[in-house]
């Protein structure tokens, strides 16, 4: 697979994973678009091409901290977050509320799991710790996910 | 696998192993978790994959394409000044030059993390090694701190330099002679001279780095005359 093919395949969960680090749209963009010119540069020399997917996210995870070196994040307001106003989304819309309440330490892994499809050693390596302290912190933020979430459902909040 | 087991295991989003299939199908508490905790990471999901812009993935295969260009350019400018000839240490790798790429990959995240030490600061650790004055002329300083590296006490720089970003390692307790250089899963590293120490310079690219770390033997050399 060419590099423009593995852009085509993976741009999307790579925005979204840069959305979760930065929690801003435009930094998001900003982030995976300069990532990818350093990928593209780089690709040549990849020599292992099967790793190419868990590369790309790591160069985002990279260029997203090397932005936070010049700027502090910035966290997203309501009022730009595009919140779906179908009535059986209401309980995404809850969890994306979830979710931007919940630290970027616990979000990251998240993303990692679910947009990238990595299993706790390949998000243990990108993230630069412990198999062990990935899973807890998968785990602490699923147990966070559903403290903050349960109390609106039992609010009436799904009816 | 006992019913705790089985829980942790879910938290965890290892998905379902045999032996938990096993155990849930001989445990209704556990069948009921499994059917919430489903509906859980559905919305989950679905939370996480945020609107992406329209066209962004198009976007980012054909927008770059001039700035590739550019540097395509700067870059075949870059290596004529340097000669070809330079390209040839990209094979070797040595290992404090390899020290400085797994900092990048391993520990950058984590040193930025705990935020930048006071730039006056800075200047003051900084001004008998590679003085702060120095890499403002070569781009626009972004972060510095202390950071433990190689058994010593080295400064960790973030450096934006017109053609991108480079990471610089100062290391003050280690001088040495010659270039050093090595070459990692798309990392380059160089390892140079300066006053009464050494600098690591590791970036994406091979060219950028090289020419930092030109810029910093200039000065190194400026200072030995």
């Amino acid at each position: 697979m060419g590099f423009e093919d593995l852009v085509r395949t993976h741009a999307r969960d790579l925005y979204r994973y840069a959305y979760w680090l930065a929690r801003d749209r435009q930094q998001a963009e900003d982030v995976v678009q300069e990532a990818l010119l350093r990928g593209w540069r780089a690709f040549p020399r990849l020599r292992e091409r099967a790793a190419a997917k868990s590369w790309l996210f790591s160069i985002v995870r990279r260029e997203y901290l090397r932005a936070l070196g010049s700027a502090a994040p910035q966290t997203e307001s309501l009022d730009t977050m595009d919140l779906p106003d179908e009535r059986q989304e209401l309980f995404g819309v809850e969890m994306r509320d979830a979710l931007m309440a919940l630290p970027a330490s616990y979000a990251e892994p998240l993303a990692l799991q679910l947009l990238g499809g990595f299993s706790c050693a390949e998000i243990a390596t990108m993230i630069g710790t412990t198999e062990g302290a990935t899973m807890t912190r998968l785990t602490r933020a699923r147990q966070a996910l559903k403290r903050l979430v349960a109390p609106r459902e039992r609010a009436g909040g799904r009816t | 696998m006992n019913c705790l087991d089985y829980r942790r295991a879910l938290l965890a989003g290892t998905g379902e192993a045999d032996a938990m299939r096993v155990h849930r199908l001989q445990c209704a508490g556990c069948t009921a978790e499994w059917q919430e905790h489903a509906a859980f990471e559905g919305a989950l999901r679905q939370a996480l994959e945020v609107p992406v812009p329209e066209g962004f993935a198009e976007r980012m295969t054909t927008v770059p394409v001039a700035r590739r260009r550019r540097f395509l350019a700067a870059a075949a400018t870059t290596l004529v000044a340097v000669g070809a000839g330079s390209y040839a240490w990209l094979a070797r790798q040595d290992p404090l030059a390899l020290a400085c790429i797994d900092f990048v990959m391993k520990e950058e995240a984590k040193s930025i993390m705990m935020g930048a030490m006071p730039r006056a600061e800075a200047r003051v650790a900084l001004a008998g090694t590679l003085p702060v004055e120095v890499l403002e002329g070569v781009g626009q300083v972004r972060h510095i701190s202390p950071c433990p590296f190689n058994g010593a006490t080295a400064y960790h720089v973030v450096l934006a330099v017109p053609q991108g970003k480079v990471t610089l390692l100062v290391m003050p307790s280690a001088p040495m002679r010659g270039v050093r250089h090595a070459d990692k899963e798309g990392m380059h590293a160089a390892v140079v001279a300066t006053k009464n120490g050494s600098v690591g310079i590791v970036g994406a690219d091979a060219a950028v780095v090289m020419s930092v770390a030109g810029a910093f033997q200039a000065y190194a050399a400026t200072r030995s005359a």
